[in-house]
């Protein structure tokens, strides 16, 4: 078996509350692997470190101390590196009980090493799409002009005719009608989706190996989120392109992932094939994850006019991260045998079932 | 009867109107009417510096003392001492035009620099460079003036650099405004992701496409503040000095002559100050409307 396309290893990432002087755990100790072919789906609420995650992923992280520990190891036939390789010898961090209390990191030693090891990487072999589509997008630059300067860039082609092609012909690949038409338009003239769609055209036009699809859907139509996952479904499977898909909405999820991760509070608490994991029916699972499952409308629980399931309590304090498990002040199905652990240990992720590995005492024997 | 049109990008919005569908009647009148102006201020200026005036504006012609207007051979009559008056308001534009030029160019390269820097570097960078703009900012300009000008010599370049530096703060405040919207937005986070390098990420998206306007508005409006400056210091008697002719001063020297009833020596040069400063400062306005849209519509 060759190895994964991505892999991300303990990754932490952190920021720095001044006014609080404490460090807000935004992610601390993502694994993740992303296969060839493969989409995994990432999905928790907000703040549990989707996007900083990926953005973690792509070195996009500004704010101080930003990445401080882990590995990005990226393995496709062309390129074959550790994203974060050598970059702790930037950083000291001082532990105690296992918590980091202080970092001292050479940001610029750090940004410099990091571009080093990210040239090439963004936008040839990784491509990213975002949330609003719009936003991202030059508002002074024809879309597809937009286009044709990433062709240029990445596809080999400097000959501004056939950028020019190639860049209707990935218009038209998505799906944008008329693409002749569309290709002067200005992003303030199209809609949200075809925003998107043309960023995801600007974003595949290199051909490259991985897709992070960062909320890709967020902020659309219910319709047109639709038609965008259909046009991504339907582009995976002609490309092959890996994904690694962020979402906090589970539906979109669902239709797209091979394999899901489940964060919570910074960390997977849960990780398998999507089939398994998704399955509200199956016994085998993080409490979170079954409360999130829970609070997805669908037909049943609509004609029933049963209320939606809330997950009681609030979203973790990545600041005051508690000592045991992350989801013990609104987890339902602590049992008395393990409340005292729940309390003060943090469980590892335990494999429950083939590929599938869930971060819960209950499993833990 | 009214006609609606439909143009031929089905859905079309201002800014991706071609340039030329973009202009209402008001605004073109304004951009004409400072085209013109910048066009008579070219003029002048190579006239003035190939010395193909109607007179020597220099000679002193004792029998012609405040001759009127109208006067054979001087259109626009003679000062004081006899010296012909449109020579002298041609010539008067030497004084300008350069040193304005100047001036703009000092303000918008260290604008640009200081913005990009404050916009994109944010954190310590971007407080420095704040409390220097804002101390900049707060300093009266004219008082800044008069302190070089007693400390080196009254000469209309050393004051054009004040100029030029005091002007750093509006544009660089502008530019640094701008890219944090943008920031904001996510497209240089993007930009990034696509794998565009820094320099070209500033120099073409941020620079060229979206603030060219903002830098034309900037330029064309520093012109007409540059002359303003010079008349109002060389009315103080601090400006160009007699016998160099500058608007300012011939207005200053003509004042004396005003209330005896020899108003044209001062209301000449008044009268281009204040069409020139009205034609740049329309053309300005027109362009902000055109390129950009800030215009109501």
């Amino acid at each position: 078996m060759t190895a994964p396309l991505l892999k991300i290893d303990n990754l932490r990432t952190y920021f720095y509350a001044r006014r609080k002087q404490a460090f807000v755990r935004s992610v601390d100790g993502v694994s993740l692997e992303v296969g060839r072919r493969e989409t995994v789906g990432v999905v928790g609420e907000s703040g549990s470190g989707k996007s900083i995650t990926a953005m973690s992923v792509m070195g996009l992280i500004s704010s101080g101390p930003g990445v401080i520990g882990g590995s990005i190891h990226y393995a496709s036939d062309k390129v074959q590196r550790n994203l974060l390789d050598g970059l702790e010898n930037f950083v000291q961090l001082e532990q105690s009980d296992g918590r980091v209390m202080a970092v001292s990191k050479d940001e610029r030693g750090w940004q410099k090493a990091s571009e080093k090891l990210m040239a090439g990487m963004r936008g040839r072999e990784i491509a990213m799409i975002f949330q609003n589509p719009r936003a991202s997008l030059n508002p002074y630059l024809s879309v597809g002009e937009q286009i044709t300067e990433a062709v240029r860039l990445h596809g080999g082609i400097t000959a501004a005719k056939e950028a020019r092609e190639r860049a209707l012909h990935w218009l038209e690949r998505v799906k944008i009608d008329t693409p002749h038409l569309r290709y002067n338009t200005y992003p303030s003239g199209m809609s949200g989706g075809m925003c998107q769609r043309a960023m995801i055209a600007m974003a595949l036009s290199s051909e490259p190996s991985l897709l992070i699809a960062d909320e890709p859907t967020t902020g659309l139509d219910a319709t047109i989120q639709s038609k965008i996952v259909d046009l991504l479904q339907e582009l995976k499977s002609e490309t092959g392109i890996s994904t690694l898909l962020i979402s906090h909405d589970i539906s979109v999820i669902t239709r797209l992932s091979d394999r899901v991760a489940v964060l919570y509070g910074g960390a997977v608490v849960e990780y398998g094939p999507a089939r398994q994991l998704l399955d509200a029916h199956a016994e085998l699972k993080h409490s979170y994850t079954a409360a999130l499952l829970a609070s997805v409308p669908n037909e049943q629980k609509i004609r029933a006019r049963a209320n939606l399931q809330a997950i009681e309590g609030e979203v973790l304090d990545t600041i005051n991260v508690p000592p045991g498990c992350r989801f013990y002040a609104r987890c339902n199905r602590i049992t008395p045998e393990i409340r005292d652990k729940c309390a003060t240990l943090h469980p590892e992720l335990k494999e429950v079932a083939p590929g599938h590995q869930v971060r819960c005492w209950r499993f833990v024997n | 009867m009214k006609k609606y049109v439909q143009t031929t990008a089905a859905v079309s919005n201002f800014s991706s109107l071609p340039l030329y569908q973009r202009f209402s009647i008001p605004d073109l009148l304004y951009v004409g009417y400072g085209l013109l102006i910048v066009g008579l201020v070219l003029v002048s200026y190579v006239l003035g510096a190939f010395n193909l005036l109607p007179h020597d504006p220099q000679q002193i012609n004792m029998e012609l003392l405040m001759a009127p207007p109208g006067t054979a051979g001087h259109l626009l009559g003679t000062d004081f001492m006899g010296r012909d008056i449109q020579s002298r308001l041609i010539l008067g534009i030497q004084a300008y035009f350069l040193p304005g030029l100047l001036a703009i160019f000092i303000a918008l390269s260290g604008g640009i620099v200081l913005g990009v820097l404050a916009g994109y570097r944010r954190g310590y960078t971007e407080t420095v460079i704040t409390y220097f703009t804002n101390l900049v900012d707060s300093f009266p300009r004219l008082v800044l003036i008069l302190l070089v000008i007693a400390a080196f010599k009254p000469d209309i370049y050393y004051i054009m650099m004040v100029m030029g530096v005091t002007g750093i703060p509006a544009v660089a405040n502008a530019i640094a405004g701008k890219i944090r919207v943008l920031a904001q937005k996510n497209f240089i986070e993007a930009a990034i992701a696509l794998g565009l390098r820094t320099r070209v990420i500033i120099l073409k998206h941020i620079l060229w496409y979206n603030c060219r306007a903002l830098l034309i508005i900037q330029a064309t409006l520093g012109m007409g503040e540059a002359i303003l400056l010079e008349t109002s210091l060389s009315y103080l008697g601090f400006g160009v000095q007699e016998p160099t002719p500058s608007w300012g001063n011939m207005v200053q020297s003509g004042a004396n002559y005003f209330m005896q009833g020899n108003f044209w020596p001062s209301t000449a040069p008044a009268l281009a100050i204040l069409f020139t400063i009205l034609g740049f400062n329309l053309l300005g306005d027109g362009l902000n409307n055109i390129l950009e849209g800030k215009r109501s519509r």
